[in-house]
């Protein structure tokens, strides 16, 4: 089965951890991952003032390809792309005003056909048809718990993971729905299915610093020392994320975290699709584990692993 | 004895453009304080998000415009979702962002970036970044 797949700018170079290890995950599940044609980068922030709305324009076009490609489903996996497609598409659906400024806009688009030349122009009206889906949620509305279990080749016995919500994926509640803001579970359920013991702790939804890593450093290390430090109190041998912003702010920062908060212990971070990639079988190859900062490659072993100390 | 506040036509003009760009309603706050209790970055702030909001009701640009705490908002909309009145203070802080001197200079721009450090930042970072701090 092929489904319309966005990667976003940063999976494309800089973690491609993340979108090899999505790519071979969903194949051992019969889903081809493709993307829209001409994809372009979707503004990683939503607009939120009401003037600043060409913002909204890119993630549309997208969208309007993937349907115009015969798609009525996206799946993505970063969680800044999720936010700003899926709101986006609220905003076309809910906000008239939006919707037909937005698609005056968009309607003089040209598309060259980079083989033949060809012009295609006058593009149709689009209203929000296609559905955005983060790669959690389609696993568990689309594939589902039990065809899922069927496929697992190494579940994780007993490994401690604090799974890491992040901001994007989980609020404004109104516009993405996907879990409750204040007590999710999507992510605990996926682990859990992946045989992993998923960790409660508390900062599993708040913010990790975000772009702030580069503009106050300070303020963002400290903010995901936070969270780490939490995640290892509660016994989590690694913290998951879904976000490759996340994933820098927590792993290729922890150097500077380790040199601000002495205390601090060190922790490994995966990506989700890390975890379902191995527990379907995918070789370890194809899992990106070079591009960790933090090794984690301990945490991928056939036989059954020693208790992890750093 | 009561007091009754009530803007002038300046600070009167700088509300209602706050209130027109975020869509939100700032009169709707009654300062409890839950948005301060969660943020991340309360601790960097010099007035905290619940100060700003109340700054913007007495129409106080000046004061608003001065804040570090405009460029500690990471846009996490944990205050958002904890409002009990239901504001999204994001959309506050960005209106607030763009009513700053669109000449001036940007609170963070790409010349504040070396090179290596570019060569190893996710894109997605620069691209918020500068959506969010940059004219």
């Amino acid at each position: 089965m092929k489904i319309h797949y966005y990667p976003g700018c940063t999976l494309k170079e800089k973690t491609t951890a993340l979108d090899l290890s999505t790519r071979e995950a969903m194949l051992r599940l019969d889903v081809e991952l493709v993307e829209p044609e001409g994809w372009s980068c979707c503004g990683a922030e939503y607009p939120l003032t009401e003037e600043k709305i060409i913002g909204l324009a890119a993630p549309a076009r997208v969208m309007r390809q993937v349907r115009d490609e015969g798609g009525d489903v996206l799946i993505t996996t970063c969680s800044f792309c999720y936010a700003v497609l899926k709101r986006t598409n609220y905003a076309l659906k809910n906000d008239a005003l939006k919707h037909k400024r937005i698609n005056a806009f968009l309607k003089d688009d040209i598309k060259i056909n980079p083989l033949t030349k060809e012009k295609t122009t006058g593009f149709e009206d689009y209203n929000g048809e296609v559905k955005v889906l983060h790669l959690l949620e389609y696993l568990r509305d689309y594939v589902g718990p039990p065809k899922i279990k069927s496929r697992l080749k190494r579940p994780f016995p007993g490994l401690k993971i604090a799974p890491y919500y992040g901001c994007r994926l989980l609020r404004p509640q109104k516009e993405l729905g996907l879990d409750e803001p204040d007590n999710p579970h999507i992510f605990e359920e996926f682990l859990e299915l992946m045989g992993c013991t998923a960790v409660d702790y508390p900062f599993k939804q708040e913010c990790c610093g975000s772009y702030l890593s580069v503009s106050l450093p300070e303020a963002a290390t400290e903010a995901s020392y936070r969270i780490l430090r939490a995640a290892r109190m509660n016994g989590a041998q690694a913290v998951a994320v879904t976000c490759p912003l996340c994933f820098y702010n927590m792993d290729k920062r922890q150097d500077a975290i380790r040199e601000s908060f002495l205390d601090f212990g060190g922790l490994p971070v995966l990506f989700f699709t890390q975890i379902l990639a191995w527990a379907l079988g995918v070789d370890k190859s194809a899992l990106g584990l070079a591009e960790h900062a933090v090794p984690a490659a301990h945490l991928f072993e056939d036989k059954p692993r020693a208790e992890v100390t750093l | 004895m009561r007091v009754k506040l009530k803007a002038g036509p300046e600070p009167r003009k700088f509300i209602d453009r706050i209130e027109e760009l975020s869509g939100e309603n700032v009169y709707a706050c009654y300062q409890c304080g839950r948005c301060s209790a969660g943020c991340p970055m309360a601790a960097e702030m010099d007035y905290l998000p619940n100060q700003i909001i109340r700054l913007v009701q007495m129409g106080l640009a000046d004061e608003v415009l001065r804040s570090k705490t405009l460029f500690l908002c990471a846009s996490c909309f944990t205050c958002q979702s904890r409002c009990p009145k239901g504001i999204d203070l994001a959309r506050v802080m960005e209106a607030v962002r763009h009513v700053l001197d669109p000449k001036g200079k940007d609170a963070f721009g790409p010349n504040e970036i070396s090179p290596e450090l570019a060569r190893e930042l996710p894109q997605q970072v620069l691209v918020a970044l500068f959506r969010k701090f940059s004219k």
